[in-house]
């Protein structure tokens, strides 16, 4: 009785998990079709010499030696880095410091929250091409007119070098930032106020209580945003693509943009951007893994 | 003094301190300051658009001679952007439609069916959700050729049904559903679509909205993936025809400004309509993932 009640329970169950998988499956055809199969099969196209759609053979490891042993590689190896490291200096401290000068006003404050949201709303491509304009090296560019008006003669920025990275990076801050400051203003808003009552009774003045309240509180929140900014950052590559082509002589040019220029760029060399594309995935992997390997030992602290 | 509470480090009380007033001072213009930076870009490219080329290479005033609207009228039928808006539509509302049903129900799945191995696929997702997709648009657009489906909204509309963020976000509102409610029902003999379609769905309206205002934003923004698949047809979105100008460099620099206030002006509109839930929804939203 016992059994047989188990058993007809056992089938009835296995029923529902079959119905649930069953609803479950057309979103999982897509996220296969879409997401799975092509980065296990973009592992596979980088091990194969191709031309057109076509694998035609397998050589091993020769697309990621003739990829790497080029120069544009370790060129946009050490951009894509550079990248990484303006994007940190720019944009990680702005959106905290943002939270704070907003979230301290009293009137206005949806004002100025909705304002500083609206840029992260705009296409992004239309974003670039608008402040093309701004950065345009023409006695027409935005930046030189108002240069201008303080009497400095108009300037070249995309053509320069060691600028080029750094405004990439500040156009891809001016969208997200205040995005990523409203993220910071809901992790502030969670701290106790009475926290902050209590600090200023053992007489702690307005900087220390944000300097041992306010900022510890956000403390794992800007960790995981700081990762995920690193991940984003990683992948640059239509702001470049659009802005300066890669140029001046490659200075932009980054690891996703080299995958596309192989892939899209006229020589359809698949396997190269494939080659490029597992590289890429590679190295992000390790920094997610740095990140949860530090993010558990910090938890086991607490 | 106000009637608005203060919720931030500072105190009422500190504000007797001339140093805070004055800090205070220094925090509201700062907010303005950024406000400005934030909104000029925008504003200076529409008063652009009302300038034509010669006035655009060559005069340095940020105001344009004339508020006449003939160059945006010009520019809308010299590129016959209208084909292009209805294009971009029609591209947007099947990518919102599939990013809804085919999130969700996979959401649903995970977040309260939960069947046997459920937490497999879960991980995948919360892994993909790391891994960019134009990381692998190489053998992506292949697929998608391979299937002939090139020149065609299908695979850009299926490709919103299948975003690791949007699922982990239906996950996540759903593991806040009161289980009673779902265990209820299933007592009273529903099967699980029922339970999706009755229960779970009309109780979803607001993660269904935020994800929907994402959907919309990014289908239009996005230009990428339907650069491959549209390019040279006559179904090219917005987006796409931007991307066609700025790397063929086929238009003037006047004309170019236009064509980007074009693009921006659907997401403005979203924007405004819906700038309560942007600002505020979606970040206690974002904030748990």
């Amino acid at each position: 009785m016992q059994t047989a009640r188990r058993k007809r329970f056992s089938g009835a169950r296995a029923k529902e998990n079959f119905h649930s998988w069953l609803i479950m499956l057309p979103g999982l055809a897509l996220m296969t079709f879409f997401v799975w199969e092509p980065l296990i099969e973009s592992i596979r196209m980088s091990l194969y010499k191709t031309r057109n759609v076509e694998l035609v053979r397998f050589i091993g490891l020769d697309n990621f030696i003739s990829v790497i042993n080029k120069d544009d590689f370790t060129q946009a190896l050490t951009n894509t880095f550079s990248y990484t490291f303006w994007s940190l200096l720019i944009g990680f401290v702005l959106p905290i410091l943002l939270a704070l000068l907003i979230g301290e006003t009293v009137r206005g404050k949806s004002f100025f929250r909705t304002a500083v949201y609206l840029p992260n709303m705009l296409p992004g491509l239309a974003v670039i091409i608008l402040w093309s304009a701004f950065f345009s090296g023409e006695k027409s560019g935005v930046l030189n007119i108002l240069l201008g008006h303080l009497n400095i003669p108009p300037q070249s920025y995309l053509t320069r070098y060691e600028l080029v990275i750094p405004i990439i990076i500040v156009i891809a801050t001016w969208k997200g930032a205040g995005a990523t400051a409203l993220i910071y203003m809901a992790g502030m808003a969670g701290v106790n106020p009475e926290l902050y009552e209590a600090a200023a009774i053992d007489g702690a003045g307005v900087t220390r209580r944000i300097w041992h309240i306010l900022l510890p509180a956000i403390r794992k929140l800007a960790g995981t945003l700081l990762i995920l900014q690193i991940i984003s950052v990683f992948q640059i590559m239509y702001e470049p693509m659009v802005l300066t082509k890669g140029g001046p002589d490659n200075a932009s040019l980054s690891l996703m943009q080299l995958m596309w220029q192989y892939a899209f760029g006229g020589s359809m060399n698949y396997g190269k951007a494939s080659a490029v594309a597992v590289i890429v995935t590679l190295i992000l992997l390790i920094m997610t893994a740095i990140y949860s390997y530090f993010n558990r030992r910090e938890s086991d602290w607490d | 003094m106000t009637s608005i509470r203060r919720t931030g480090v500072i105190r009422e009380y500190d504000m007797h301190a001339s140093s805070v007033r004055f800090g205070y001072g220094l925090i509201i213009f700062l907010c303005i300051l950024t406000v400005i930076i934030a909104v000029f870009p925008l504003i200076w490219v529409i008063l652009a658009g009302f300038k034509d080329l010669k006035e655009f290479v060559s005069s340095p005033a940020i105001l344009p001679r004339s508020l006449d609207p003939e160059p945006f009228m010009t520019t809308w039928n010299q590129l016959g952007i209208a084909r292009n808006y209805l294009n971009s539509l029609i591209s947007v509302a099947g990518s919102v439609v599939c990013a809804l049903i085919f999130n969700g129900l996979l959401g649903y799945g995970i977040g309260i069916l939960k069947p046997r191995g459920y937490r497999i696929v879960k991980r995948l997702i919360m892994v993909s959700m790391l891994m960019p997709t134009t990381i692998s648009i190489v053998p992506l657009f292949m697929n998608i050729q391979n299937l002939n489906l090139g020149n065609s909204f299908v695979p850009l509309w299926l490709s919103y049904g299948a975003n690791a963020m949007y699922v982990i976000l239906f996950i996540q509102f759903f593991e806040s559903l009161p289980s009673s409610i779902i265990e209820a029902s299933r007592i009273d003999g529903c099967n699980q679509l029922q339970i999706f379609f009755r229960i779970v769905l009309p109780l979803s309206k607001p993660i269904c909205a935020v994800i929907a205002i994402f959907a919309v934003n990014a289908a239009w923004s996005d230009f990428l993936l339907p650069y491959l698949v549209l390019r040279g047809g006559e179904l090219q979105t917005v987006m796409v025809r931007l991307f066609v100008f700025s790397t063929e460099q086929t238009v003037n620099a006047d004309t170019m400004m236009r064509a980007v206030v074009f693009s921006m002006i659907p997401p403005i509109i979203l924007f405004f309509i819906f700038q309560k839930q942007l600002t505020e929804n979606t970040v206690s939203v974002g904030i748990k993932g």
